[in-house]
């Protein structure tokens, strides 16, 4: 992002869509994440994206572009939490395909992944989004803590107690042991 | 060095820690089966995690999403010109179309003295919808615009002007306050986003959408839902065009009959 024009209003927001543009796709996946919701999601990403075009004077060159976008998406998301008073409604069932052609072994891995995604929501909000950013997407705990404004440690340890309940909530719903299993053998 | 806590070897395992302390623990994982199998289970629950939010990476952006990414910039850039066509096919207004007038009329007093159940006593019932189903994307992608402007956390939208030609839809008999409008992209062509208010809370905004479609035949009305969110829409004469609202679909019903009875008319 270093050399992202940013002389001239329109240049900036020109530069500042194709940058949108290229995140979508992981911004969706942290949404997702996030909400547990694919319309909550994108309406949650079409909001950050709403928000980074009017305040794109705010970013800071040199800094990474995705990382604003992330939080801008955390800090909406963590707003509307609020303001719903972390009411959640009922996730959507799609990713779920009963009856299509699939392969049994592949619907059951379907299945398992999708309790994976059902065992993440069962997580407190900041855990979620810890787990969304480093082992979802891959950014350092440094990356992760600068988006969520907490120090590293506190990084750390909300990683560590979500990794955990995580792996007790498949472990107790054999979700992970099927999966594995399934996704190994449909290769 | 103390057996690692499960915070100490997610960190190993997340490639977080420092020469000495991932030597550490390489040792202790080399020592002790317990936590060999401990960390096996924590990387595979966490490829889990990963494969299951995977797919959402190989998903179609919605195009609701690359508009909104594309944000002022694309709607400074490009004229929704919409006079023109309606200029073609504007006609005298049928009779035919007029007796939803009074209806209208009619449900609108009833409707802002004692709420919307009255109006289905005095308006006809609707006709059966066509059998063409939007797209789910499509009803999807107009329910989330409804949502988005709705919430109650979003900031104060921000509106576009309305292009010069645009003769905007009165929906005041039906007690809705036009609070402004929004370009953006419906299947591809630019559409304008008509936002309306009301303080009758039973029920809440309407949207309009109103967009080109040139390379769409006409259709009837089709009925959706998005969440809580019903969208009538239907194409006519190369435009798209919906009425969305969490109102019940025998009120969107009827604005659609007005809406409909005033842009042939335009």
């Amino acid at each position: 992002m270093g050399n992202l024009p940013l002389s001239g209003r329109v240049a900036m927001s020109v530069s500042v869509s194709d940058q949108l543009i290229a995140v979508l796709p992981r911004m969706r996946r942290f949404a997702r994440g996030l909400t547990g919701s694919a319309v909550e999601a994108d309406d949650l990403v079409q909001a950050a994206c709403e928000r980074a075009l009017t305040r794109a004077h705010q970013f800071q060159e040199g800094t990474r572009f995705d990382s604003w976008m992330f939080r801008i998406v955390q800090t909406i998301w963590i707003d509307q939490l609020r303001a719903r008073d972390t009411r959640r409604e009922e996730a959507e069932e799609e990713g779920v395909h009963l009856g299509t052609d699939e392969p049994g072994r592949r619907v059951e891995a379907r299945l398992a992944l999708e309790e994976v995604r059902n065992a993440l929501q069962d997580l407190p909000p900041e855990q979620r989004a810890a787990l969304m950013l480093v082992t979802v997407d891959g950014l350092s705990y440094k990356e992760a803590a600068e988006i969520a404004e907490v120090p590293v440690g506190t990084i750390m340890s909300r990683l560590a107690r979500a990794r955990v309940a995580l792996q007790a909530r498949l472990d107790a719903g054999g979700g992970l042991r099927r999966s594995t299993e399934n996704v190994k053998a449909d290769g | 060095m103390s057996k690692p806590t499960d915070e100490r070897l997610i960190a190993y395992l997340d490639g977080e820690l420092d020469d000495g302390e991932r030597a550490q623990i390489a040792h202790w994982l080399e020592q002790d089966g317990d936590l060999r199998q401990r960390a096996a289970e924590l990387s595979e629950s966490a490829a889990q995690l990963r494969a299951a939010f995977d797919e959402v990476l190989r998903e179609p952006v919605p195009e609701r999403l690359m508009a909104a990414a594309h944000g002022s910039a694309a709607a400074s850039a490009t004229v929704v010109d919409l006079s023109a066509a309606r200029e073609q096919r504007a006609k005298p207004r049928t009779r035919e179309r007029r007796w939803w007038v009074a209806p209208a009329a009619a449900a609108a007093i009833a409707g802002v003295i004692v709420g919307i159940g009255i109006s289905r006593s005095v308006l006809p019932e609707p006709t059966p919808v066509a059998s063409v189903t939007p797209p789910p994307t499509f009803v999807e992608n107009l329910g989330g615009y409804y949502r988005y402007a709705t919430a109650a956390t979003n900031e104060a939208t921000s509106f576009d002007k309305l292009p010069q030609n645009f003769r905007l839809p009165d929906l005041k008999p039906w007690g809705l306050e036009f609070r402004g409008s929004r370009f953006i992209m419906i299947e591809g062509h630019e559409a304008q986003w008509l936002v309306y208010s009301t303080d009758n809370k039973a029920l809440g905004s309407v949207m309009v959408f109103v967009g080109n479609s040139p390379d769409r035949a006409d259709t009837g009305v089709t009925f959706g839902t998005s969440g809580n969110v019903n969208v009538l829409s239907w194409r006519s004469h190369g435009h798209t065009y919906a009425v969305t609202g969490t109102v019940d679909t025998h009120y969107l019903w009827n604005i659609h009959n007005d809406l409909a009875y005033q842009f042939d008319g335009i």
